[in-house]
């Protein structure tokens, strides 16, 4: 028995030091990172609300939320995001309630360069940690707004802490554990740089469910000016000007959407209706050929209304 | 004080294994969603969203038991499952057990808190900040 504990002894030593050789390693930086962003950056003008009990989900979005000028506060939020009986706040809620105040929830990339390009950018970031062990977790938003790349610090209003500064390591270790998540908010008509084509998509048709495609109408444009070769953006933006009457330019974006993605049903059916819509029925046909010849929902509506023109057409021979 | 401090090198072992995996096993492309559909997206009058706008009622009204079970507000409800997106209701409905709920730093077990001490130490978890 003592035999087998002071092997085990050794094993503890060895393990220990190949752990604290690969601690000690920090989370790779792009080399870009450092020459593009500056040494140091702090969102100074993020206010500070502390969390009372484990109620950092409504403080941390109290926090960015009044960093957007948007007018509310702790006790506002509470009932609003948070679960009583998981004494906490979940992800999907925290993005919806952002959209209750008329701003854009958009997750960023789940990198450390991407998190301080935001930083740089001026935007704070709510991040999501795991403080402890996953056998043991203890899962925690807070606000980054800053860091040092010297010192490798990086620097959070998190918790009772108004400003927590900590090694970008450490971060990382807590932050790897859910998956790198985090999200900035912009008002809409505006896309932080660095968000990726697909969460940005995601986030403004989200934002559109609930406030409806004209509200999200600059939102898309502001997309498709960061993504001009983003076919869904196009088709997207299509939709929201279609809905805000502007029926030319809904259909040249169809026909942007068209050109880049050949494959894309959807928007040749809608390329189709608006031309039917604005009396061009040769060319709607065509649009609604290709639509009707692409496997998917909109083939049996393309048919529909391919059938009622030969019909039309025929009656009017 | 031998057998001690044995049990509690074992111990440590044990816990330090277990913290080096996930970080070293981190997921490198959290991003595996399937887009949002064009179709959901947008366009009203899409072909054949019967179905899915089926599901997405069954999974609000699911979204809505849950939340009350959990203890929210019953003027709170509606405006909450309201708020969220068809994806994040589903998201919700199939998944909120599982889901971690960002509370901050709790109390933890007398073990706990020495696991805790040493990879805090060790620069792996920031459960007390003053260990540094």
């Amino acid at each position: 028995m003592t035999y087998l504990f002071a092997n085990a002894r050794f094993a503890g030593v060895f393990i220990m030091l190949l752990m604290l050789s690969g601690c000690a390693r920090n989370p790779v930086l792009l080399q870009s990172t450092y020459q593009a962003l500056p040494p140091h950056a702090e969102i100074t003008s993020v206010p500070f609300y502390a969390q009372t009990e484990f109620q950092c989900g409504p403080a941390t979005l109290a926090m960015v939320l009044n960093h957007q000028d948007v007018a509310t506060d702790v006790e506002q939020l509470i009932p609003q995001v948070f679960l009583p009986e998981r004494d906490g706040s979940v992800q999907p809620e925290m993005l919806a309630t952002v959209r209750r105040y008329d701003q854009l929830a958009y997750p960023i990339r789940g990198t450390m360069d991407a998190l301080l390009g935001h930083l740089a950018a001026g935007d704070p970031v709510v991040v999501m940690q795991n403080l402890s062990l996953p056998i043991y977790p203890m899962w925690h938003y807070a606000v980054a707004i800053g860091y040092d790349l010297p010192s490798e610090t990086l620097i959070l209003r998190s918790g009772e802490i108004e400003r927590h500064t900590l090694s970008f390591s450490r971060f990382d270790a807590t932050w790897a554990r859910t998956e790198r998540w985090g999200f900035v908010v912009a008002e809409p008509g505006t896309l932080p740089a660095g968000i990726s084509a697909r969460n940005a998509l995601e986030a403004i048709s989200a934002y559109e469910e609930s406030h409806g495609p004209r509200a999200a109408l600059t939102s898309w444009e502001a997309f498709v000016k960061h993504h001009p070769t983003n076919a869904i953006g196009q088709f997207a933006l299509g939709n929201a000007l279609y809905a805000d009457q502007q029926i030319d330019e809904a259909r040249n974006a169809f026909e942007r959407a068209t050109a880049l993605d050949k494959e894309m049903g959807a928007a040749w059916l809608n390329l189709g209706l608006v031309l039917l819509q604005q009396g061009a029925p040769s060319a709607a046909h065509e649009a609604l050929k290709n639509a009707a010849a692409l496997e998917g929902d909109w083939q049996a509506k393309a048919s529909e209304h391919l059938s009622k023109l030969a019909v039309s057409s025929a009656a009017s021979q | 004080m031998k057998t001690l401090r044995a049990y509690l090198s074992t111990l440590l072992i044990a816990a330090l294994v277990i913290t080096s995996l996930p970080v070293a096993a981190a997921p490198a492309a959290p991003q595996s969603m399937d887009l949002v559909s064009t179709q959901s997206v947008l366009s009203a009058d899409r072909a054949g969203a019967d179905r899915e706008r089926i599901n997405e009622i069954l999974a609000r009204a699911d979204v809505q038991d849950q939340l009350l079970k959990q203890g929210v507000d019953l003027d709170e409800v509606d405006a909450r499952v309201a708020a969220l997106s068809d994806a994040e209701a589903q998201q919700m409905a199939e998944q909120l057990e599982q889901l971690p709920a960002g509370a901050g730093v709790v109390g933890a077990l007398f073990a706990v808190f020495i696991i805790l001490l040493v990879t805090d130490i060790l620069g792996l978890t920031d459960v007390y900040p003053f260990t540094r």
